[in-house]
């Protein structure tokens, strides 16, 4: 019996850390769509993206304001994206996303201070689009529309017997609708300067096995895109997040939701064999995170190469 | 202007896209920038042609006009034409281009896709074989160095018919 207690009092101390900052994240699920493939194709082009994009996720803030952590935490995810882009024909695409994540939580100055690691399979996303407007030598404007669905194929249950919070977790464990728009108006007639304007809808109505659901986000991205040479451009931009409070049994969680303003440069490199190797970060400008407290994105930046055939 | 702009969207979303193998290629006419001749492609019908879309800002461009210049001085027939299609919304572009790199086959402008849009092109360059018939046989998406022998080996296929 004193043996089934002391086991009893250890599990307690091992996940005490884990529920006393449970649901706390503003990472509001993996952040997926910045790994989508979105690339214009004509009808049998197929391009492949692999993604890997490191977030920090250590900010304490208090709705616009950063406080001090105290707890000394550290929390960061790193998620690595397989996407995929095929022309159906030369107006309809089928874009798809396949994601690998880890998760990592650090408690420094707690009286146990502990580490916790989640991984495995993540979200996977498949959106069909429809580009009725093309940039071509004739038109400066393209317009692309899609509608997909984010499915729940990945890792849920981390943490066994008692499972970590949800934003530990490497999937949602529940579907989403995704709708999604983008305009891109071209400068010159050889489309060397382009204004990209970008919007990303998450329905997330279905809760998970645990009765959670996180919130509806809605993220507006607007990009300048330079190209230099055939080689090399870079691009600068600002992306508006929204997301509405997680729900678990129909009620809202609180410390969760809010709204983020982030500066989002990127470099392309483009080889000759066609590969692309682009870099791009995110810095936070502003937020105001709903709640009394939460932690949420420091930075982050993603490293991809995307082939096309 | 906004109007000529708005009919050219419009035209592009109705339009159909990559016209591909099979589909009989749109007619045109126009008149040669260097010459003044009056080209029409019905004229070419019971020939080859080869048709070519570029544009002076377009990089690859200055790798296949010259290489296609050379196809057309060493192999010249009555079985097989080059026609070039110069895109540039401003032609004197084109015509500086022309400059530097000496075509002499025909070349025409179109400045506002009425070639362009009906072949549907997106980015350039973009070449079309058309056999004698009228029919787009095969399409040529980019341009890379060497490219013009396959090119030139699909001509004499279609010729040798």
């Amino acid at each position: 019996m004193t043996q089934t207690y002391r086991l009893a009092a250890l599990l307690l101390l091992m996940v005490l850390p884990d529920l006393a900052l449970a649901a706390t994240c503003s990472c509001a699920g993996t952040p997926l769509m910045g790994a989508l493939n979105t690339s214009t194709t004509e009808q049998g082009d197929l391009y492949f993206s692999l993604t890997s994009e490191f977030h920090e996720i250590s900010d304490l803030v208090q709705g616009r304001k950063q406080i001090d952590d105290e707890t000394g935490r550290e929390r960061s995810s790193l998620s690595q994206a397989l996407a995929f882009s095929y022309g159906l024909s030369d107006r309809w695409a089928l874009s798809g996303l396949f994601t690998y994540i880890e998760h990592e939580r650090e408690v420094r100055s707690s009286f146990f201070g502990s580490k916790q690691r989640t991984s495995g399979l993540g979200d996977s996303v498949l959106m069909l689009r429809y580009t009725p407007l093309y940039i071509t030598p004739f038109s400066r404007h393209e317009l692309s529309l899609g509608m997909g669905a984010r499915l729940p194929i990945g890792k849920d249950d981390a943490g066994g017997l008692i499972r970590f919070s949800e934003d530990m977790q490497p999937g949602t464990g529940a579907a989403g609708a995704i709708l999604w728009g983008q305009h891109r108006l071209a400068f010159n007639q050889a489309a060397t300067r382009t204004l990209t304007s970008s919007i990303f809808y998450t329905r997330n109505n279905w809760e998970n096995e645990r009765d959670y659901a996180f919130g509806h986000q809605l993220v507006a991205g607007v990009d300048f895109i330079q190209n230099l040479n055939t080689r090399f451009s870079y691009a600068a931009g600002l992306r508006y997040q929204h997301t509405t409070s997680d729900r678990r049994l129909g009620f809202e969680v609180p410390n969760t939701g809010g709204q983020w303003l982030d500066f989002t440069p990127a470099f392309n490199y483009s080889l000759d064999n066609g590969l692309d190797i682009n870099l791009s970060g995110r810095i936070p400008l502003d937020r105001k995170l709903d709640g009394a407290i939460q932690f949420t994105t420091s930075y982050s930046y993603a490293l991809s190469l995307t082939y096309g055939f | 202007m906004a109007s000529k702009s708005l009919v050219t969207v419009c035209l592009l979303m109705i339009a159909g896209f990559g016209l591909r193998a099979q589909d009989l290629a749109p007619g045109f006419s126009g008149i040669d920038l260097q010459t003044g001749d009056q080209i029409n492609l019905a004229d070419y019908r019971g020939r080859v042609v080869y048709l070519d879309f570029w544009a002076s800002w377009c990089l690859p461009c200055l790798v296949s006009l010259p290489a296609y210049q050379q196809l057309h001085a060493d192999h010249q027939s009555d079985d097989w034409i080059i026609v070039a299609v110069n895109v540039d919304e401003d032609t004197r572009d084109g015509l500086d281009f022309l400059e530097g790199v000496s075509v002499t086959y025909p070349v025409i402008a179109d400045t506002e896709g009425e070639i362009g849009i009906p072949y549907g092109i997106r980015s350039l360059p973009v070449s079309f074989l058309i056999d004698q018939q009228g029919m787009i046989v095969r399409r040529y998406r980019g341009f890379e160095s060497g490219d013009e022998v396959e090119i030139f080996a699909d001509i004499q296929e279609l010729v040798n018919n």
